[in-house]
């Protein structure tokens, strides 16, 4: 994932499953997991952070 | 280095709440740290819907503030053996925003426990939100006899010290955190 105001390559330092939010992220569920995988990134250079729901496997 | 940025959470919206003096108290004990960007958020001036959860209430203004965040300190009064219910409604508004920062807590409590309980009620819930908790608290006990008319400590130095301990921590937590953040990645 890049930094959308430094495009460099985030850093990705969490993963953890939680319920879906919204109707397109009910359709994220990952059955083995029991819920969407959300990770959450930080941008070394600016510090900024983003997160994304990744598509189950 | 760019400063570390931790806002303090003023977690009660009762009138005359004498929590609103060890919020001041404590955000003045940050702000004369160097290196260090902080701020007073009273939750009674957010806007607070019940009519929605998580991401459809939240407030914007309150999510950038989290998001800016490397630490928060949250004050919190102890009723009833826990936390105050609006206080636990707002930090509800986010998650993403809360991730691998750190929290110190601040109890405040009219009995003699300084808050203990609340202290102990709010721990599973800030890490069930993605937030790291120090392991030194700052406890008010008998806070109705800690603060003058005016709202000052009658012994702002013995209460500086012990605002120091908590304060090392918190920010050194913020400090190494946010390089993991940055930098240490999971595979």
């Amino acid at each position: 994932m890049k930094c959308p105001d430094c495009d460099v390559e985030m850093t990705r330092h969490a993963k953890k499953v939680i319920y879906p939010r919204s109707e397109d992220e009910a359709s994220l569920v990952d059955e083995a997991l029991g819920g969407v995988l959300l990770e959450r990134h930080t941008c070394p250079g600016c510090g900024k952070g983003a997160s994304q729901v990744q598509e189950p496997k | 280095m760019k400063p570390i940025n931790i806002p303090v959470i003023l977690g009660t919206t009762r009138r005359g709440r004498l929590s609103a003096h060890v919020a001041r108290f404590v955000t003045n004990e940050l702000s004369k740290r160097s290196g260090v960007l902080t701020e007073l958020i009273d939750i009674a001036e957010m806007p607070l819907p019940i009519d929605g959860a998580g991401d459809e209430i939240k407030d914007p203004a309150f999510s950038q503030k989290m998001e800016n965040a490397d630490g928060i300190v949250i004050v919190a009064p102890e009723y009833n053996h826990s936390f105050p219910g609006l206080l636990k409604h707002v930090l509800d508004t986010c998650l993403e925003e809360y991730i691998h920062k750190a929290a110190g807590i601040v109890g405040v409590a009219s009995g003699p426990f300084g808050g203990t309980r609340v202290v102990q009620s709010l721990l599973p819930a800030l890490r069930e939100m993605g937030l790291m908790t120090t392991f030194t608290d700052l406890n008010f006990s008998k806070v109705g006899k800690v603060f003058d008319e005016e709202g000052k400590l009658k012994d702002e130095e013995a209460w500086a010290r012990r605002a120091a301990n908590f304060l090392d921590e918190l920010i050194w937590m913020s400090t190494v955190l946010r390089y993991g953040r940055e930098n240490v990645s999971q595979e």
